[in-house]
């Protein structure tokens, strides 16, 4: 791809594939900038040698074992792929039902969303001991598991986010197409948590998986653990002066937030008193589940109610949902609390295995654990980078007006020579 | 005595206690003991609840407790001879009164007997817990549902004219013979390189120090 210098606008702006990479942004960068990048490249270095030691001596450097096959990957994969979501919500309602004041954020959001499912994905790529095998799950797919609709469904999902945060930073196509590639993106969203959760309500050997409600308080958990972590990237970006929010646009956003959390608490609520009620309480669903409440697993669920209720009761109040502290404490409890929550969920099919054995809680290894904060340090880079180089600013003029075609508007001028 | 199902006595008692159900119907289910605890299995008839200061049984046991044989269709698989009492029993011939819990603390057998059984079928003992077998009743054994020695045996309730006695039926089919299940296995541990470790604790002190200056830098701001 040819690159262009601009010299029209500001030195060291690149125009790629339409889209203008300030890299000169990257130059005046503060030193404390540098600092930040320098540790998040620590903790990626980290990461990959953590790799490279799976890799080379394969699961036992792994705390997964026969009773919990599945580990913190899985827990990452469920929880990135829930955050993605509230992005997505955003973005959609914009183009869909026509929040307008949700537009400042569109950009952010659908970057949030494509490089939260990438790190889902990596979170796979990095758990198989062989990871060149991955191919074989679209040359034979067994059309039985969930884990071929989901997987193949992630990686769709974030092609369509990069291009719609193309489509949305060129306008090229203008509103239309942003119109209908939303049309396109929010089923395909609804589809990736569905597939998601089928993963483990499809399951009728685990009695606490296999539940209809298992789909709905997956969709409600990401959307709300999603737009939580908007708004606090949201205030991040804001303090670090990349964005200029109004304030109505962080009520709005909180006030949205407060709805889906009472949802997903209600389903929790609902599918706790399904589980407990002496007249619906089967022996299977009771046993697993008690030892969420007062067993070894306690420490793992009981926050997820504290947190999800006490987040819920400080944005509940409509004299102090408005203020920052409240809105940022309440989102951070709430990311906190869905974090619990998957791998709560997690633990809920392992605890106790198909032969009616009791496991004790899965903690990971350093292995694990080095290659999880190694991902999220990516995820925080890219999103570091970004925030410099990427026009992730929706100019005040284009709210209103027709997007311009794809390389309109400012002419480049090819440096001679 | 114990009736094998299709026999003819079992069939005319069967018929009577159909009758006695219907005429009784409000109050007749099978399973419960209609004048309480251990009314089939009078086990405290003979057994002893209460030792003296030597540990011997107060009353002394009858015939010294000799020729006191119980024939053991389903548990036989327990053990040989006293063994297979052993499993359950404390030792009979100074406290037969009392049951071995599953953490080896003794058990009266006047009081909690479902936690002996318990200490195998922990997963039926977990699903008459929580009320789905068993039908919420007490006990196991002294309710009047199993008969402790040949669990497959239940007991069944006869009511009023036939108040005071009652009978066995074999509830259980003839299935394959409960074992108990193996514990969950033991598994190997997680093996972290030394080498990891060395790179990973120069990793976190670079780390803290890049983050220590990350902070500094904020408050001299």
């Amino acid at each position: 791809m040819a690159k262009k210098l601009i010299t029209t606008t500001a030195p060291g702006v690149y125009r790629i594939i339409g889209v203008d990479f300030n890299i000169g942004a990257l130059k005046s960068a503060g030193k404390r900038y540098w600092l930040f990048v320098a540790l998040l490249g620590i903790i990626i270095t980290l990461g990959i040698v953590a790799w490279g030691t799976a890799l080379a001596n394969g699961g036992s450097v792994m705390a997964m074992r026969d009773n919990y096959p599945w580990g913190l990957w899985f827990t990452n994969y469920m929880y990135y792929v829930g955050l993605s979501a509230g992005g997505l919500i955003v973005y959609a309602s914009v183009h869909l039902f026509g929040a307008e004041q949700f537009k400042p954020l569109s950009r952010l959001a659908v970057l949030q969303a494509g490089v939260l499912v990438m790190l889902a994905l990596l979170g796979i790529i990095t758990d198989m001991e062989r990871p060149w095998r991955a191919v074989y799950m679209l040359l034979t797919p067994n059309g039985t598991s969930p884990f071929v609709y989901t997987g193949s469904a992630a990686n769709i999902y974030m092609i369509i986010c990069f291009v719609d945060l193309w489509v949305l930073i060129t306008g090229f196509g203008g509103k239309k197409l942003a119109h209908r590639m939303t049309l396109i993106a929010l089923p395909f969203a609804i589809y990736l948590h569905t597939t998601t959760a089928f993963v483990l309500s499809l399951n009728k050997s685990r009695e606490l998986w296999n539940s209809a409600v298992m789909v709905p308080i997956f969709l409600t958990s990401a959307t709300a653990s999603g737009v939580a972590l908007l708004l606090i990237c949201a205030y991040i970006m804001q303090s670090l002066g990349v964005f200029k929010f109004a304030s109505s646009m962080f009520r709005s956003l909180s006030t949205l937030l407060a709805t889906v959390m009472i949802i997903d608490l209600f389903l929790l609520v609902v599918e706790i008193l399904t589980v407990f009620w002496p007249t619906s309480s089967k022996p299977g669903h009771a046993i697993r589940f008690s030892h969420f409440f007062t067993g070894e697993y306690a420490w793992a669920f009981i926050p997820v109610l504290v947190l999800g209720f006490g987040a819920f009761a400080l944005l509940a109040g409509r004299k102090t949902r408005h203020l920052p502290t409240v809105q940022i404490t309440a989102s951070i409890m709430y990311v906190v609390a869905v974090f619990f929550k998957r791998y709560s969920l997690m633990a809920m099919g392992f605890s106790t295995n198909t032969l009616g054995q009791y496991s004790s809680p899965y903690f990971p290894s350093l292995v694990e654990v080095l290659i999880a904060l190694g991902l999220l340090a990516v995820g925080l880079m890219i999103m570091t980078l970004s925030a410099k180089v990427l026009p992730l600013q929706v100019p005040e003029d284009e709210h209103d007006e027709e997007p311009a075609a794809l390389g309109a508007g400012v002419e480049p001028v090819v440096e001679a020579g | 005595m114990r009736l094998y199902a299709g026999g003819p006595i079992f069939l005319a008692a069967l018929a009577v206690f159909m009758l006695a159900g219907i005429f009784f119907a409000p109050s007749a289910f099978a399973g419960r003991s209609s004048t309480g605890e251990l009314a089939f299995y009078p086990c405290t008839k003979c057994h002893p609840v209460t030792v003296d200061a030597g540990g011997n049984p107060v009353p002394p046991l009858p015939n010294g407790f000799k020729k006191h044989t119980i024939t053991l269709e389903v548990h036989d698989t327990l053990g040989k001879d006293e063994k297979a009492c052993l499993m359950c029993h404390d030792d009979p011939s100074r406290n037969p009164g009392m049951l071995i819990a599953p953490d080896g603390s003794l058990i009266d057998i006047t009081g909690d007997v479902s936690r002996v059984c318990q200490r195998c079928h922990f997963e039926k003992y977990r699903e008459w817990q929580v009320g789905v077998h068993g039908k919420n009743l007490p006990k196991c054994t002294a309710a009047g549902c199993h008969d402790p020695h040949t669990p497959s045996w239940i007991y069944v309730a006869a009511l009023p004219p036939f108040l005071g006695s009652g009978f066995e039926v074999q509830a259980v089919g003839e299935h394959e013979l409960f074992k108990p299940l193996a514990g969950p296995p033991v598994y190997p541990p997680v093996n972290t390189p030394l080498s990891l470790v060395v790179v990973a604790s120069i990793g976190a002190v670079i780390g803290a120090g890049t983050l220590g200056l990350l902070i500094m830098g904020r408050s001299k701001r």
